[in-house]
This record gives structure tokens, C-alpha cells and sequence, in this order.
């Protein structure tokens, strides 16, 4: 298990069903190219402080079928340039879930997540107990388990090393 | 118990006897599709070489490219990426179609949809291909491991079964159907799963209409949208199949994770209101708003049946002086029967312009607005930004109301002009 256990803050909460991750950044900036460029303008309509509070390793919680829509690669290349090191969402929309995975994101799919967690609550995702961890409020929430080809995609760092693997 | 027909068809492709949903199988495409667009296929093939030191793709017949976006190119950069893919199709035996029209809908007018056939893309919409009971599934990046691999490793998906009942009422299309469809179960209801589509009113909508509604199964978040062949599809299908294969068919006591009646007799056209894919409302609550756009063409919708239906509302009508409608056929193909038909004739007359099939006019890079406009669209998808400025909207119909909005410039009931 190549895989390390995810720790860190819940850095903000999508409390938004459906949510299209391209309002991250914006969709007149969805065409920017440069990741500092791209992450300068990420998350400012719903933080202007973001830049400021985020820490390497913090998490991103969502609602019910996270990344609807017609999602885009730069919401995420700008969110993991600030340091947020996974997603935590009581479900995903499968185009956005293959994509992320793909780029050895991780996403865990948990119901009850987002009545489990308040902004900058310290979690951690248990990989080997298949939960995640409130270490602030002492709870625990069992995820869905993730597809082997998920989860070796996952421990290789993204579809690349996945299919050096295969 | 039974099986789908998508357990069916991966069954095969696995060399498996049986495979149930849930099952994690290295299944064999019959098809690896794409059309050419930066970060995808120019990504594909440079990874191809040097991450997998692979310089050709085994079995070459199993690929297909299409060049549908960017078409025209209107950049040397946007023709560099066309002639990249031209040579490498060139050198790998790879049949690159240009210019024909929207990839996945030539794709099966080229036979690549055999029924019981299994096919990926990086592309959503192949859901389109459905239509002849043939699975095919957007796959986004993971195309890749279609390109280096012989297999790719899949979870066998769950099925939701949606019966549509009755026969859909004048001026009402399968793109409503999908739309209501939507609204009835909601934009999660078949997340990962396969919207398997069935029941009685299929025997009354036209192949064009089927393709409609399955090339938009993504926003039920399905993974893909397939239909069991019947005898229309089976006609049109079989002549074109590119490989010797039986159609396969959903038994009586398959098992789903939910089956929907639905019944689409008393349906009323429906508009899909921006910014979101699932915000199905009826069109007669929204008649009147202003629009300065229209859209008649897509891979959903700007068949035959679409641009006929058009010319109906339009023929000896005018569009309204400063309203912009740009009609864009599937394909090649539809566009020459349009024109044989004379269905282009009465669309120009009234004032359409028209122009060669293209991906261009859908996703804002051909006939873009600017802040403050409003578009009537048989396009894709709503999203801010889609056809242009993110402070322009988009307002999804049918192929009816867009030709009947276009002459007032407000939105139109269609069924008024039929």
C-alpha cells in the first residue's frame, strides 16, 4: 500500500449539490495555462482569504454529485498548486471522478461527510480502515470503497505510473 | 436471474462467460475513438512514444480519429494539431476522417456502432452510438490505456432501466424526452450506472431521435445511455457493422438498480434554463424573453429530423432582423440529404446561415456571444461560458422552438407554427 493517509484541514466546504468545479477559477479564466496565474484566481468569489488559510495537505469537502456539469482540468491543477491534497464528497459525478483519478488525485466518495465536518477541522482519511477521521469532533465516517484499478491508479501517482504498472 | 445487455456485451469483450455489475474486468474495445483536441490526442500519442516506448498501435482497425473540432482551422497552431493527427494516422494505418461531421455521429454512420459491440472515447457524448446497442463510454483520460494496452480494466456498471410510455404530442421531440427524463430522475440518478432506454414510444421516434436522447445520457450521470436494437436500428446498423457480431439484448429478468415508467404523451416542449444541464422547465413559462442567438446543429440534435422540423416552422417565414441563427448539420451526409430535400433552401430563404458540419458552434469557439446576449440552442450543455462570454446564457430546446424563436427574436412556442 503505496499510499499514505491523507491529513489535513477541511480548507471549505461546497455545500452546493451538483457543484461545476470550473466556478473555482471562474469560467472566463477556465483557458489560463499558467498554474500560478490559474491558482491567483481560484477560489476567490467564494474566499478572498483562501491564499492565506490554506495549508499544503488540507481537503476539500462537497455535496451530492460533486463535479456535474461539463468539468475542466484547471479548477484542480489551481487547487493543487495551493496544496489541497483530496476531495472528501458525499458523492461525484463520474466524468469529474475519472478525471481527477486519473491524475492521481485522491477523491473519496463518504456520505453523511458534509453534517460530519465544519471548515478547518483536522481529518484524516484512513486508507487501510476505509474511513475518515474527525480529529477534532472524535468521529468516525466509513467511505465507499474505491475500484482496485482506482486505487492502484491512486498508489502509482496517476494513469501513467497505473499503466507502467499493468 | 439475467443480464443486461451491457453485462452482456463486456462479458464478451472480458472473454468471459458471465460478468455482473460490480465486477472489475480487463475488457477488450472493439473500437478506440477519438477526434483530435489539444491535451487529448497530441497528449496521447507523444505519451505513447516516450512514456511506453510504443511507436505503432496494434491492430489499427480497432482506432478510428475523426478532425471535427477546430474545423476550420483558424490558427496555424489549430492546423498543426490537424496535420499531427493526419501523419500519425498516416504512420500507425489509422483511418483519419476529416471534415465529415461530428466524429461519434459519422462514426456510426461509418458502421463503428455494431450493435453488441463495445467502444470508448474520451468523449461523453459517444453515449450517441447507444443508439444501435453498442456500448460505447467516455473514458477522458483513461484513453490512453486503450492506446497502449489491448484491455482496459473497467468496473461493470449498474443499469437503470427507463421505460418511456405514449407517443410524444406535436411540436414536442425526443429532445424534450431527454430533458424530462432529467427532470424525472434527477441529474444524480444514474451516476456510474448505464441509462438503459426502452419501452413502447420507442417504436415512434426516428433514429435521429434516439440518438438525441442517448448522445446527452452524461447529465443523468450515467457513464453511458444504450438502447436493444430493434428492427429499425438493426436495418440501419447491420448493413454498415464493421466486424461480424451478434446482437445482443437485455433478458426479460435482467437485474437493475431501478426501472422509471415515464410517460411522454402529455409532455409540453421543455427549455433547459442556464447555467444548469439538469434545470428542466416548460417552455411556455419562459415565451417572450428576449434572444439574440440561435442554435440549430450538435451531436444532440441537428439531424434530419431536427433541420426538417426547422424548415417547417420556417418555410415562408423571416428571422427577425439582427437575430443570428446559425444552422450546422450533424454531418456531411445530413447536410447533402437536407439539401436534396430541399430543407436548406427554406431555412436560407428565411434567413438562416448555414455552414458545413463542424463541433465549432457548440462549445464557443464559432458564433460566440458577447456579455449581456442570450442564445436558443439545440447545443450540448448550458454552462456559463459555453458558446462564448460567461455573462452571455443559453437556453436549451428543441430544434422546433429554436427555428420559431428565431423569428421574433424572443422565445417561441413551436407548436404554434406546425
Amino acid at each position: 500500500m503505496a499510499l499514505e493517509n491523507l491529513k489535513g484541514r477541511a480548507a471549505f466546504i461546497f455545500e452546493e449539490i451538483d457543484f461545476d468545479i470550473d466556478q473555482i477559477v471562474g469560467v472566463k479564466n477556465i483557458k489560463i495555462q499558467d498554474v500560478d496565474e490559474l491558482a491567483a484566481v481560484a477560489m476567490r468569489r467564494y474566499d478572498p482569504n483562501f491564499h492565506e488559510s490554506v495549508r499544503p495537505g488540507d481537503l476539500l469537502i462537497g455535496n451530492q454529485n460533486f463535479g456535474y456539469g461539463h468539468p475542466h482540468y484547471p479548477p484542480m491543477i489551481a487547487m493543487r498548486h495551493l496544496g489541497i491534497a483530496g476531495v472528501i464528497a458525499e458523492s461525484f459525478s463520474p466524468g469529474y471522478w475519472r478525471g481527477e483519478i486519473a491524475m492521481g488525485f485522491p477523491q473519496i466518495s463518504c456520505p453523511g461527510i458534509l453534517r460530519a465536518v465544519d471548515r478547518w477541522d483536522h481529518l484524516e482519511v484512513d486508507w487501510e480502515s476505509g474511513q475518515v477521521k474527525n480529529l477534532d469532533k472524535n468521529t468516525l465516517l466509513e467511505f465507499e470503497p474505491l475500484a482496485d484499478a482506482d486505487r492502484e491508479m491512486l498508489d502509482a501517482g496517476g494513469l501513467i505510473g497505473y499503466l507502467h504498472n499493468r | 436471474m439475467g443480464l443486461t445487455i451491457t453485462e452482456k456485451i463486456l462479458g464478451r469483450a472480458a472473454d468471459m462467460d458471465v460478468v455482473k455489475a460490480g465486477d472489475e474486468i480487463l475488457a477488450k474495445p472493439d473500437f478506440v475513438i477519438a477526434y483530435d483536441f489539444p491535451g487529448y490526442t497530441d497528449v496521447i500519442f507523444r505519451q505513447m512514444e516516450e512514456e511506453f516506448g510504443i511507436s505503432k498501435v496494434a491492430e489499427p482497425e480497432r482506432f478510428a480519429l475523426f478532425i471535427d473540432h477546430m474545423v476550420p482551422a483558424v490558427t496555424p497552431k489549430e492546423e498543426d494539431l490537424h496535420r499531427n493527427t493526419r501523419e500519425w494516422g498516416k504512420k500507425n494505418n489509422v483511418p483519419v476522417y476529416e471534415r465529415r461531421g461530428i466524429g461519434h455521429h459519422v462514426a456510426s454512420e461509418l458502421g463503428y456502432a455494431t450493435p453488441g459491440a463495445f467502444a470508448v472515447h474520451f468523449d461523453g457524448h459517444v453515449s450517441q452510438m447507444g443508439t444501435f446497442g453498442t456500448l460505447a463510454i467516455g473514458v477522458r483520460r483513461h484513453l490512453l490505456e486503450a492506446f497502449v494496452k489491448e484491455r482496459i480494466k473497467i468496473r461493470v456498471p449498474k443499469t437503470t432501466r427507463v421505460n418511456l410510455h405514449g407517443k410524444l404530442p406535436k411540436g414536442v421531440m425526443a429532445r424534450d424526452a431527454f430533458h424530462h427524463i432529467v427532470r424525472t430522475l434527477g441529474p444524480a440518478a444514474c451516476r456510474f450506472q448505464v441509462l438503459e432506454i426502452g419501452g413502447d414510444a420507442l417504436q415512434g421516434i426516428s433514429i435521429d431521435g434516439r440518438q438525441t436522447i442517448n448522445c446527452l445520457a452524461m447529465f443523468t450521470g450515467a457513464v453511458t445511455a444504450i438502447m436493444n436494437p430493434d428492427e429499425t436500428t438493426l436495418k440501419y446498423a447491420t448493413e454498415r457493422a464493421r466486424i461480424d457480431l451478434e446482437p445482443v439484448y437485455s433478458d426479460e429478468n435482467a437485474v437493475y438498480s431501478a426501472v422509471h415508467d415515464i410517460d411522454i404523451s402529455s409532455l409540453e416542449p421543455v427549455v433547459v434554463v442556464p447555467p444548469r444541464p439538469s434545470n428542466t422547465q416548460n417552455l411556455s413559462e419562459y415565451t417572450d424573453k428576449e434572444v439574440h442567438v440561435g442554435y440549430l446543429g450538435s451531436c444532440a440534435s441537428g439531424r434530419i429530423e431536427d433541420l426538417e422540423i426547422a424548415a417547417e416552422v420556417l418555410r415562408g417565414q423571416t428571422i427577425k432582423a439582427g437575430f443570428q441563427l446559425h444552422v450546422v448539420p450533424t454531418s456531411q451526409a445530413i447536410m447533402q440529404e437536407a439539401s436534396e430535400k430541399g430543407i436548406l433552401t427554406d431555412l436560407i430563404a428565411a434567413g438562416a446561415f448555414v455552414t458545413s458540419s463542424s463541433c465549432d458552434y457548440c462549445f464557443g469557439r464559432a458564433g460566440v456571444m458577447t456579455a449581456g446576449q442570450r442564445a436558443v440552442s439545440t447545443g450540448t450543455l448550458n454552462v456559463r461560458g459555453r458558446m462564448g462570454s460567461p455573462d452571455s446564457e443559453i437556453y436549451i430546446m428543441n430544434a422546433a422552438a429554436v427555428a420559431a424563436s428565431a423569428i421574433h427574436g424572443k422565445i417561441t412556442d413551436p407548436r404554434d407554427y406546425l
